[in-house]
């Protein structure tokens, strides 16, 4: 079955391309079948090496061709606006002092201390704000006297973002970690159970008809019928959910906190330091993207059948 | 013969809207009926609400002298879009079926397998239903709802959404299953044609509101005085 991901997806060369075909040569040089000599390795040219691993460095380059292409356009516009002082001297470093400053970051040990500080909120707010979101999410789907009951309170909190409650949250829980995965997982959830709720909402009526009628009883109504149709939904709610965690997390270090990315952004805001800024925002950027990849791709194994209908 | 499905007075109400007219119908036992009408005559609310899919908004559907107050596996269905489980193979979704009876893993891989072998799918056994034609998921629909092993076999146009030769294909493989396993069969289709090859007795249904307006026997004889009427029938509602 033919694996698709949608344009501009992060996952990187699909499997598939790797798996069938022989691996990438080392070098410039082309693959070479097993048994042939240094001497006639050497001599062989690129254009008439047989064997099927061409096409597949093709499809590689090509499915990676247009993010690098994305990469270079915005490099090079970088480049030429830090160079043309448009905001004024200094104000827009360059990639390449973004870089000298990721390094400086990096050796002083406050890249490692705020990356591991950051992780750690946004993925355990993230993992109970998904695994409530998901659970209520499944219920409201499935039974509609108790959507009617939580719905309206969910449409009442949407609106109301993780930023809104810092003040609140910290007048309640302080400013301790706590707080910080309270308020990711408010965020998450309220996303995520939108997502699988609608999902769940959206299953077939006559699966579930089906199901019934062959006496299948309603905890294998739920594991073999309602959770794998949902799947997508709930592959979708979680990518969603995860970069809205990123969101929450800025809100919430900004509220106060001793460590973590968002709160160097921050110090480095008071001390103009737009070097060490730009290296903050990009590993925000980076781990949004990061996590969005490992999602979906742990969806797609998951959900095979969905690409063959 | 006795009435294995037995109508007393059932009404069917969506909201206001008056969909079945209270009705009064038996089934008996090893027979196949159809329920001919045109959109909105009721022919699917009424098979529903044998099925225990729709609650009657007034009278009762007895199975075997047992009021029904919901889905159960004496009582199968096959459905006009499959409702095959996608995420299982053909297999898969036969099993599905037979996981009530509490068969150790490989006999009820063998008891699949000969059901598929039985609608002539042995060898799509392991195909996901995306795979398969519209006929072929049909048929592993039927093979499914046949292995739940039930009394009644309830049809909402499972032909209707196949090409014309599938179809025959699908009537012919139908009349073989019936003959050989003598299941109790309510088939739901909106061709006359459909109904006089396929059962012994046809029930003539018409809409505004949904109704009963005729119950032909199907004789051995030639059809195309039936079909005549049939259509005379439909045509002055």
């Amino acid at each position: 079955m033919a694996r698709t991901s949608p344009p501009g997806s992060p996952a990187g060369p699909p499997h598939d391309a790797v798996d069938d075909h022989r691996p990438r040569p080392p070098g410039p040089g082309p693959a070479h079948p097993p048994g042939t000599s240094a001497a006639d390795r050497s001599e062989t040219k690129a254009a008439d090496a047989p064997g099927p691993w061409r096409p597949g460095v093709v499809k590689v380059l090509a499915r990676a061709g247009a993010p690098l292409a994305s990469a270079c356009v915005v490099l090079a516009l970088w480049w030429a606006a830090a160079r043309a002082g448009v905001l004024g001297e200094g104000l827009v470093p360059t990639p390449w002092q973004t870089l000298r400053a990721a390094h400086a970051m990096w050796a002083d040990g406050t890249m490692t201390a705020d990356l591991r500080a950051s992780l750690a909120r946004a993925g355990q707010g993230f993992a109970a704000g998904a695994a409530a979101g998901t659970a209520l999410g499944f219920l409201t789907g499935n039974q509609r006297r108790v959507a009617a009951l939580v719905g309206p309170m969910m449409s009442f909190l949407r609106p109301i973002p993780a930023i809104a409650l810092v003040p609140l949250v910290t007048a309640w829980f302080g400013i301790g970690e706590q707080a910080k995965h309270l308020l990711i997982a408010y965020a998450v959830f309220l996303a995520v159970w939108l997502y699988v709720h609608d999902g769940v909402a959206r299953v077939p009526a006559d699966y579930l008809r089906a199901a019934r009628a062959l006496g299948v009883p309603r905890r294998r109504r739920l594991t073999e019928v309602l959770l794998p149709a949902a799947a997508p939904s709930v592959v979708a709610a979680l990518r969603y959910g995860a970069g809205l965690a990123f969101l929450a997390l800025v809100a919430a270090e900004l509220g106060g906190a001793q460590s973590g990315i968002a709160y160097r952004l921050q110090v480095d805001g008071q001390f103009l330091r737009t070097d060490h800024m730009f290296v903050g925002l990009i590993e925000l950027g980076l781990l949004g993207l990061l996590a969005d990849a490992l999602i979906s791709a742990v969806g797609h194994r998951l959900v095979h059948w969905s690409s063959g209908s | 013969m006795t009435a294995l499905v037995r109508l007393e007075g059932v009404e069917v109400r969506y909201g206001r809207s008056l969909a079945l007219t209270a009705t009064e119908l038996d089934f008996a036992q090893g027979s196949f009926t159809s329920l001919l009408g045109p959109t909105g005559c009721g022919k699917s609310t009424l098979l529903n609400a044998v099925a225990g899919f729709v609650p009657p908004s007034s009278g009762r559907v007895l199975m075997d002298g047992v009021p029904v107050t919901g889905p159960g596996p004496d009582r199968g269905v096959v459905f006009q879009h499959y409702a095959l489980l996608p995420w299982f193979t053909g297999r898969g979704n036969v099993e599905f079926a037979l996981k009530r009876f509490g068969l150790s893993r490989t006999e009820r891989r063998a008891r699949a397998l000969e059901a598929l072998a039985e609608v002539g799918l042995a060898d799509a056994a392991e195909k996901h239903p995306a795979q398969l034609s519209g006929g072929m998921r049909q048929r592993v629909a039927l093979a499914r709802a046949l292995a739940a092993q039930p009394r009644v076999l309830l049809m909402d146009e499972p032909f209707g959404a196949l090409d014309a030769i599938t179809r025959a294909r699908m009537q012919r493989l139908l009349t073989r299953l019936w003959e050989h396993t003598r299941t109790t069969v309510v088939f739901v289709t909106h061709d006359v044609d459909e109904a006089l090859a396929l059962s012994q007795r046809v029930i003539v249904m018409a809409a505004g509101p949904g109704r009963v307006i005729a119950d032909h026997r199907v004789g051995d004889g030639p059809k195309a005085d039936l079909h005549h009427r049939i259509v005379t029938q439909l045509d002055t509602e």
